[in-house]
């Protein structure tokens, strides 16, 4: 195995376990939403500013989990294409060795159909990856957009906190852990990225 | 990849082994060919790391197209691990093996290649007019494993049964049995774990006429090396490693 088709095979794997950590984020903004709620409730007229937000915050949340999700699924197929890709260049590799060390045999040439064929499976595979890459990239777009969008209801939530009187603290709590959830999902998916675009044109 | 015909007639054997451009750390084998007119037969064709030298081989006695049969005797690596690669580069082959491994041997890829399961009874492989017998030899030494037996040309295909290790350029048949049990000794009692599976198989192929027993690994025996082989392996005690 090359050193491209390890790094590409960690590439893949890691997608999973990064995206892991921010379905369970994703999963505490969420929380974070429904908490908020029943203390902007709690708080009535107070922190009327921050009830649209929480229910905003938990579109939000849910959207990235379905997205994660969505990601998840691509990230397997993926990784079985990666697996595909390899088992196809070995084979091509093999047969083209094949064909060279069968030199005058009486049969050498019928080697050549299967060396074709064995090429062009392989370029349709890595056609295939580059395709699948630019997809999934697209869709961690999309994940980063949500935390930036966070980020923003988390500046806002803020704002709206300081109206709250006794409830500020509680909801300053609130916007922190958005903001920080967000962060860390906007890092995550971060290195997620990093790591498949140098397959996108490679 | 040394070439070696051991039977001419309506159809060939040819035996493939000795390779002398395979990686010192992995063992050597031997891989055995039945030509027939139209149709090529691979008994236990290797493994992954030796599919070039043995297609190459091959093609210098039948064309891709009529490699049309696969035969592994049971699911070990250097038997089979090349399945993924034949199966990449074969249209129309079938792979007879055994049908306790079938789940197994499909974690090397086998999706163009039609699998076909051997009972444990074992069974028949028909080259078109040539008929090749599957004679059972389980527990020797995997649970599911069987030889090739081929009446017309009076080969015994004995996987791993006969098997020895020997310098790459060793010649191919035993041509002094006293001097060879040494080689084998040790393998076939830590390798072989039934006495009782010894014994019934050795009834069994008592009762055929073999001029080759045909080993997977080392030298193959001939004429009265034959029996001299099977009283040999009849005294044996084995599973000497409990």
């Amino acid at each position: 195995m090359t050193n491209q088709t390890k790094s590409q095979f960690v590439a893949v794997a890691s997608i999973t376990s990064e995206l892991s950590a921010v379905m369970v984020v994703a999963k505490e903004i969420s929380l974070a939403a429904a908490n908020a709620k029943a203390i902007a409730f709690r708080a009535g007229d107070k922190a009327k500013g921050f009830q649209p937000i929480t229910d905003f915050i938990n579109e939000l949340a849910k959207e990235t989990i379905e997205l994660v999700t969505d990601i998840n699924i691509h990230a397997l197929v993926l990784y079985r294409l990666t697996v595909n890709e390899f088992q196809k260049t070995t084979a091509y590799n093999k047969f083209e060795l094949a064909a060279k060390m069968a030199g005058d045999a009486v049969y050498a040439n019928t080697m050549q159909e299967p060396l074709d064929n064995a090429r062009l499976s392989m370029q349709d595979c890595q056609r295939q990856f580059k395709r699948d890459v630019s997809q999934l990239l697209g869709q961690l777009e999309a994940v980063m957009h949500h935390a930036r969008a966070a980020r923003v209801i988390a500046a806002n939530s803020r704002i709206e906190a300081s109206q709250a009187g006794e409830y500020l603290q509680s909801l300053q709590a609130v916007a922190e852990s958005v903001d920080k959830a967000a962060h860390t999902i906007h890092d995550n998916v971060q290195r997620c990225r990093i790591a498949l675009s140098i397959y996108r044109n490679n | 990849m040394k070439m070696t015909k051991i039977y001419e007639g309506s159809h060939q054997w040819i035996m493939f082994g000795r390779d002398e451009s395979k990686p010192a750390n992995i063992i050597d084998t031997n891989q055995y060919v039945v030509r027939t007119a139209d149709r090529c037969l691979l008994l236990d064709p290797g493994g992954a790391e030796l599919f070039a030298p043995m297609m190459a081989a091959v093609l210098h006695h039948a064309p891709v197209d009529q490699i049309t049969d696969l035969f592994a005797s049971h699911q070990d690596p250097d038997v089979i691990s090349s399945l993924g690669l034949w199966d990449q580069a074969l249209t129309n082959a079938k792979l007879h093996a055994p049908a306790i491994w079938e789940g197994f041997l499909r974690h090397y890829s086998c999706e163009s290649i039609e699998y076909v399961p051997i009972p444990d009874n074992g069974g028949t492989i028909k080259l078109g007019s040539v008929e090749l017998q599957i004679i059972p030899a389980h527990y020797l030494h995997s649970p599911g494993n069987f030889h090739v037996y081929d009446p017309q040309a009076k080969i015994l295909m004995t996987g791993d049964i006969g098997a020895a290790f020997e310098a790459p350029d060793a010649p191919v048949f035993v041509d002094n049995f006293t001097a060879h049990v040494e080689k084998m000794r040790h393998w076939h009692q830590r390798m072989m774990p039934s006495n009782q599976a010894k014994r019934v198989w050795i009834e069994r192929v008592r009762n055929l006429d073999i001029d080759i027993l045909a080993p997977q690994h080392g030298r193959m025996f001939k004429g009265d090396d034959v029996k001299r082989f099977l009283d040999w392996f009849d005294a044996l005690q084995v599973g000497i490693a409990v």
